[in-house]
């Protein structure tokens, strides 16, 4: 009978975010024209661009194997099994402990598979936007799992029901810690958190693989119809749910306490204010970071993973990390 | 009425009739080959069966009822003594055998000779078993032998190769003295005390643990350690994989260096050493080999572009894992700790027999059907050989250790136990995962690409060879779907057997 309910919950779950970050996609397009003193496109302008996509035809190149015709397919599939782990401003459907490995392996595994799809598309550009997205993504995760695991260690410490899951953030969070030095340290991994999201959904400096002035869309240049129209949604329930990751480890307040509500309304008013917060979020990382910043050559990139990213991550870990090792009195 | 000796008499009947056999023709002599190997299977299995339902020691004796001679209380004849360890390796072994036999009648076809080959993979699957279910010392060193150098004649089966030929020569030789270091031991150990059965001699260096029995430990570990193909002594296994038929490679990776290595280390260590001497030396001596051959194996293994070698240093790099938790299991004898490291590791063996048994067999469909395993030229294989390639990201996958497959939950097992024992230990286990990570993708990515000249005319091979990797493809997943069932059920019963060391002598001895 539970599992009924989780898989209703995961297929509500599913259509809701799948509006709520195509509508995003909207707003940030409508953000950042107004930025740039443009009209910009209407609000549900992805909502018909998808629908469109999914009408046209698509063609599948010559050269191109099985596995690229699969890899839209594999991307949504996993987005949507993601959407189980991912925290919505209540703990995750299939919360265990130790979840938060699934959750990393999962959104790792959607860039994986966009990855394979483009290499066996047979086409040169996508082989090169594929390896530079190996080549991010194998460096911009590692800075994120330390600051993550590092938090929910030090989280677990206050006394939690499932260590290294992600509804420990609905227990205790990150604030309540308390000292100056764990605050410096929190304020340092959410810049490094942020500057991770704008990786994960390729905004602004990070806009590398797909960049479409250089390289023809990367990764995509030969996707097209249907199969395009399964990346871009399963792109966009990622960046909800990237969003949510940061929302939910820095700010994992509910709304539902404070004007007391209880069941499922108080599930619905903390989902569409979990939402909002996932938006303010986006609006930092994503609207604004793409209006105001060009695009990184590959290796400055990765000297900023490698050289100003983690070694923040690092700072922040210790400074999180300081009051619990009992180095200092 | 036990089935063991069954385990026996039936591949060396099917061996040695494998001449007569063959005078009726081909086909016969395929039939054969797969009746009796599939008949093992089933031994095998009612085997497996009996000691994990029983929880019970098989113990046979050859030629009596019991091990003991008239009027003297202690063993005098040669005994079979199987544990769940025992029989968990005689499960695999005539599992991946009866697979690789299977896949040897489509891919050895254009060979000649072939009377003498299965005779030998038969001789080959015989001496395996033998190992596992021997208690007696010399047995189990005329087993190893038996397995040697079935190995050393199947390497070098293609004659007419001058890679065969090398790798064949490399092996022999230095096999030779592998297992010479082995004798000297086990005489060491009987000019010592005076008998050669396990369970015998566990309570005899119990009872006055000299330097002899430490010197023919080192001995014993040193053979043992270069049989496993760990990292000073592995340069044999990257030349015999390779050359040898892929159905042999499947059979050396997945099952004669896990025998004739690891089980032979985890037996002796644990049910003759264990009690006698401070097995946290040993311990850590496996570690430092196992930490040693985890780097260099995957790391070697990143830059090959012979696919055969790849896989080769992969295995190399796997039994660095193995050698690991078993190592852990022996320093941390008798916690926690240590238990999940020697399940983890006994987890790994059946894991990694079945995954590196799929690779190879995808590895010579690909040179079975293309005629070259060189990655540089392979490229867009998957357009092509479309099965092939889905069995080669199955078996990826699963030695890298996703999720849904079997190998995350034996290398979990593995990270949990190192990270819990020493966290340095577990950052070596993941710095291996990550070069081998990087080796497969690198293979995968040469598989997914645009297709070159050389595979444009390539396609799937035959029926018999693509069921067993059909078959091998099904048993990682479905292994993949119940890790924790598998490692409550089978792997902790298991290391309980195998650290019950009092219960393996007063099997034989009987309470005396």
């Amino acid at each position: 009978m539970n599992l009924i309910y989780a898989t209703l919950g995961l297929i509500g779950l599913y259509i809701y975010v799948s509006f709520a970050s195509l509508l995003w996609e909207g707003l940030d397009r409508k953000l950042v024209a107004r930025m740039q003193r443009r009209v910009g496109p209407p609000l549900l302008q992805p909502f018909y661009d998808f629908l469109k996509l999914v009408s046209k035809e698509s063609i599948i190149p010559r050269h191109a194997g099985k596995i690229f015709e699969l890899a839209p397919v594999f991307a949504l599939t996993v987005s949507i099994a993601l959407l189980a782990y991912t925290p919505f401003g209540f703990a995750p459907l299939f919360n265990t402990k130790g979840d938060v490995i699934v959750f990393i392996y999962l959104l790792t595994l959607i860039a994986f598979i966009r990855v394979v799809g483009a290499i066996n598309s047979g086409s040169p550009y996508a082989q090169i936007g594929a390896q530079r997205e190996m080549i991010i993504l194998v460096s911009r995760e590692v800075p994120m799992m330390l600051g993550l695991f590092a938090i929910l260690w030090r989280l677990s410490k206050l006394g939690v029901s499932k260590p290294f899951s992600l509804a420990t953030f609905y227990e205790h969070n990150i604030w309540e810690i308390g000292t100056p030095l764990a605050f410096m340290g929190t304020i340092i991994l959410l810049l490094v958190f942020l500057a991770w999201l704008a990786s994960e959904i390729e905004a602004g400096y990070f806009n590398i693989p797909e960049a479409e002035q250089e390289l023809a869309e990367g990764p995509m240049a030969e996707y097209s119809g249907r199969h395009l129209a399964l990346f871009k949604l399963s792109n966009a329930l990622k960046e909800f749910i990237s969003a949510s990751l940061v929302v939910a480890i820095f700010f994992p307040w509910g709304i539902s306490g404070l004007v007391g509500l209880t069941g499922t309304s108080a599930i619905i008013a903390d989902l569409i204010f979990h939402t909002l917060k996932v938006f303010a979020v986006l609006f930092v990382s994503m609207s604004i970071f793409r209006a105001v910043t060009g695009r990184l050559r590959i290796t400055q990139a990765v000297q900023v993973f490698w050289l100003r990213m983690l070694p923040a991550a690092i700072i922040g870990v210790l400074l999180i990390a300081i009051d619990i090792l009992e180095v200092i009195a | 009425m036990s089935a063991l000796p069954f385990l026996i008499i039936i591949p060396l009947l099917g061996a040695f009739s494998m001449p007569i056999i063959s005078l009726f023709g081909e086909k016969a002599r395929s039939a054969w080959a797969m009746l009796v190997s599939a008949l093992t299977l089933g031994v095998a299995s009612k085997v497996f069966y009996d000691v994990w339902s029983t929880k019970q020691l098989i113990v046979y004796t050859l030629g009596d009822t019991t091990p003991l001679g008239k009027g003297v209380n202690f063993p005098i004849r040669i005994l079979w003594e199987v544990d769940l360890l025992g029989a968990l390796m005689a499960l695999i072994v005539t599992f991946v055998g009866f697979m690789a036999i299977i896949y040897s009648i489509e891919y050895m076809k254009h060979d000649t000779g072939l009377e003498k080959y299965y005779t030998l993979i038969l001789v080959l699957e015989l001496g395996m078993l033998g190992i596992v279910i021997t208690g007696d010392m010399f047995n189990f060193y005329v087993f190893l032998e038996i397995m040697s150098i079935a190995s050393y004649a199947l390497v070098a089966f293609r004659n007419d190769t001058w890679e065969g030929i090398e790798a064949g020569i490399k092996y022999m030789f230095v096999g030779s003295l592998a297992s010479s270091f082995i004798l000297l031991g086990i005489a060491l150990l009987y000019g010592q005390y005076g008998t050669l059965t396990m369970s015998y001699l566990a309570v005899k260096i119990a009872q006055n643990p000299t330097l002899v029995s430490k010197v023919a430990l080192g001995f014993f570990i040193g053979g043992l350690l270069f049989k496993s193909g760990a990292v000073p002594v592995h340069m044999w296994l990257s030349d015999a994989h390779p050359a040898a038929p892929s159905s042999i490679s499947a059979m050396l990776s997945g099952l004669v260096i896990k025998v004739g290595g690891v089980y032979a280390l985890t037996r002796i260590a644990f049910s003759i050493y264990a009690t006698s001497i401070s097995i946290k030396t040993v311990g850590w001596i496996i570690i430092f080999f196992g930490c040693v051959t985890l780097i260099v194996g995957n790391a070697m293994a990143v830059i090959q572009t012979d696919m055969k070698r790849l896989f080769a240093f992969s295995s190399v790099g796997q039994i660095g894992y193995i050698l690991l938790g078993i190592g852990i299991g022996l320093t941390a004898y008798g916690t926690k700790v240590g238990d999940i490291a020697l399940a983890g590791a006994i987890y790994h063996i059946i894991n990694h027999a079945l995954m590196k048994a799929l690779l190879f067999l995808v590895a010579g469909a690909v040179l079975h059907q293309v005629g070259t395993k060189n990655l540089n030229e392979l490229s867009g294989l998957a357009k092509k050989m479309p099965l092939t390639s889905f069995a080669f990201l199955i078996g990826a996958a699963a030695i890298v250790g996703l999720p849904p497959l079997n190998g995350f939950a034996s290398k979990w097992l593995i990270y949990e136990s190192s990270a819990l024992y020493n966290p340095f230990l577990a950052a070596i286990a993941v710095l291996g995962t990550a070069f081998c990570t990087a080796a497969y993708i690198r293979v995968l990515f040469t598989f997914f690409g645009r297709p070159s000249e050389v595979v444009e005319n390539a396609k799937e091979p035959g029926k018999a060879m693509i069921i067993p990797m059909l078959i091998l493809i099904l048993a990682i997943i479905i292994m993949g779907l119940f890790p924790w069932q598998i490692s409550d059920k089978i792997m902790l019963p298991t290391v309980d057997m195998i650290k019950d060391q009092l219960h393996y002598v007063v099997a034989v001895i009987g309470g005396a």
